[in-house]
């Protein structure tokens, strides 16, 4: 007879009536504030001021916290449960492709483009038809690789985590996929969006499960936000 | 030189389950298969691997890509090795047991194996428990696999159960009315699996609208089934949706404190299903506990419904075992009382050599309590 520490159950969540909103940081936090102003959620002060360390801070109702994490980090966040709804771009989404991860409201704040970008002197020689192989820098290898596949071209990824557009001017690899918004910082390096692979906006997410089983109170949430972009 | 193997090391996806764990798993099966023996459902078990034709035929082929695949030496033909076990049952229904009446009821208990786990789901190889109900495509049958699943987790403890309802052939029934191409319809269904209102809106036109208002009824059972009443849908889409009210009223009406929501554009892991289908969630418990629904045995053959319970989710969803009590038997306890002692119900340790203090040893080896001097003394 052998009596085993018992292993702790890393399967359950949080089993309490709280709920979890995860919000990106960074510009899109910014846009966001109106919009969750609008949706009735005042968070406390330190949630914008960037220079703050906290990751969790709370508001206006008491079972609504919000945590502030990487862009990317929201998503699997929400797709584990560890938080039930949250603010993540479609290119995020499109990268991960969590099945527990639902996106019902399109919030249209966070506007840009996913797109292919190369250096302005190859635009006028480059034929993609004869593409067999391309390598390109990205932040994003799941969709570039799909994106390609799609059209009969191999893509290698170099997966960096930003400043993709040095890539091509020190010779890493030609080719860059990245997000643009206003395409200032593609000119600047002396690059040219070439092909659009997606429009980008910020989505409300939800964890499959958790809008399941708690429909009333998920689903109320779902409506405010979308109440507040129909104000908008 | 490369360093050999940590021997502890396991492929991924694969475990060793220790005590109390697996015994507690296998106690939580057993309770599940006697509940569904109480409902008339006679226990069927299929072989590990099959020849890989008749594994991933019909409804297998959903899991074709999840199959691992060998050789058989002796007939040298390829087999799968299961990723499913409702395949193997709709098959021994369809062949062995064609001649049984219907309705026929089977369940079932094995473990499964799969290529690939998911970031969520990393197990490779978990059981499955479940049950088949074979015969006549009614609503009566669907309601009583739902019923079925609920009593069963309910009775081995799961809490705050969440039952989904999803009618997979639904959307295909109205993008076929519309006369949508492939292309679109697919684009479409992918848009609705992640409930994306966005997407489907940009899809334009009548559908956009349509499917839009579909998705919008996703939510409790009762206020669902209003949101869908009063859509103007096509004549078999309006069918399927009518089979779902149909089966929510029985449901309902034999349990009407189980939680129910409908999402009728639900398709994902729904690839052979061909009407009512249901996801089993609980409160605070990542992924599904379950699913089940109606398909076609052999793809085209006889109407079946069932459902299959991932054990892996299920236990995560159980609290711990309580550790049980042991009783020291030291060295030299007469075998008589050993006998009468388990006979009243005691787990008991036998002690194999002379060990000094009998508590200190009960102790050192994790249990409750000593017999010493003829008396059960707890030694914490």
């Amino acid at each position: 007879m052998l009596i085993m520490p018992v292993i702790s159950g890393e399967g359950a969540l949080r089993n309490d009536d709280n709920l979890v909103l995860a919000l990106p940081r960074g510009r899109i936090l910014d846009e966001l504030m109106p919009l969750l102003s609008r949706a009735g959620i005042e968070p406390e002060p330190a949630l914008s001021d960037s220079d703050s360390r906290r990751l969790s801070f709370s508001t206006n109702h008491p079972e609504l916290t919000l945590i502030r994490v990487r862009s990317f980090d929201v998503a699997t966040f929400v797709a584990f449960g560890a938080a039930e709804l949250g603010v993540a771009g479609n290119d995020v989404l499109m990268e991960f492709d969590y099945p527990e991860i639902y996106a019902p409201l399109d919030l249209k704040v966070g506007r840009c483009r996913l797109a292919v970008a190369e250096p302005r002197e190859m635009v006028a020689g480059d034929d993609p038809a004869r593409w067999s192989h391309v390598r390109v820098a990205t932040k994003y290898p799941k969709i570039t690789r799909r994106y390609f596949a799609a059209r009969g071209v191999q893509a290698e990824c170099i997966t960096l985590s930003g400043a993709m557009e040095l890539a091509p001017s020190l010779g890493l690899c030609r080719r860059i996929v990245d997000l643009v918004a206003t395409g200032k910082t593609l000119e600047a390096n002396g690059l040219v969006e070439v092909e659009r692979i997606a429009e980008v906006s910020a989505r409300l997410v939800v964890n499959r499960a958790a809008l399941k089983t708690r429909p009333d109170e998920v689903g109320a949430w779902i409506e405010r936000f979308r109440e507040a972009v129909d104000a908008a | 030189m490369t360093r050999s193997l940590n021997k502890a090391l396991l492929p991924a996806g694969l475990r060793d389950v220790l005590p109390p764990n697996a015994s507690h798993e296998a106690a939580v099966v057993d309770r599940l298969l006697a509940g569904f023996a109480s409902h008339g459902y006679g226990r069927v078990k299929p072989p590990l691997i099959e020849f890989e034709e008749s594994l991933l035929s019909g409804a297998g082929a959903a899991t074709a890509s999840q199959t691992f695949r060998l050789m058989d030496p002796v007939s040298q033909r390829m087999m799968g090795l299961r990723a499913d076990i409702t395949v193997q049952v709709a098959r021994i229904a369809t062949t062995r047991l064609k001649g049984a009446p219907r309705p026929l009821r089977l369940s079932y208990a094995g473990e499964v194996l799969r290529v690939s786990g998911s970031q969520l789901r990393p197990e490779r190889q978990f059981g499955q428990v479940g049950i088949e109900l074979i015969g006549p495509a009614v609503p009566a049958a669907d309601a009583e696999a739902v019923l079925l699943a609920a009593e069963a987790l309910s009775a081995v403890g799961i809490e705050s159960l969440s039952i989904d309802l999803n009618a997979p052939s639904l959307v295909p029934a109205l993008c076929a009315e519309l006369k949508l191409g492939a292309e679109a319809a697919e684009d479409l269904r992918m848009a609705l699996d992640r409930k994306d209102a966005a997407q489907v809106a940009a899809a334009g036109g009548d559908t956009a609208r349509l499917l839009g208002a579909l998705l919008a009824t996703a939510g409790p059972a009762r206020r669902s089934l209003e949101a869908l009443d009063k859509l103007d849908l096509p004549e078999k889409a309006a069918a399927e949706a009518g089979c779902l009210a149909r089966v929510v009223d029985l449901v309902l009406a034999a349990a009407p404190e189980l939680k129910l929501t409908i999402d009728p554009v639900e398709s994902r892991g729904f690839e052979y299903h061909t009407g009512v289908g249901f996801t089993l969630f609980a409160l605070g418990v990542r992924g599904e506990l379950g699913r089940g629904g109606r398909y076609r045995t052999d793809g085209q053959g006889e109407p079946a419904t069932g459902f299959t319970l991932f054990m892996d989710t299920v236990m995560r969803a159980l609290p711990e075992p309580e550790p049980g009590r042991a009783l020291f038997l030291p060295w030299g306890t007469p075998a008589d009382d050993g006998r009468r002692l388990r006979a009243e119900g005691w787990v008991t340790v036998s002690g194999l050599e002379e060990a000094g203090d009998p508590s200190a040893e009960a102790r050192r080896i994790g249990c409750t309590h000593a017999y010493i001097a003829g008396a059960i003394t707890p030694v914490e």
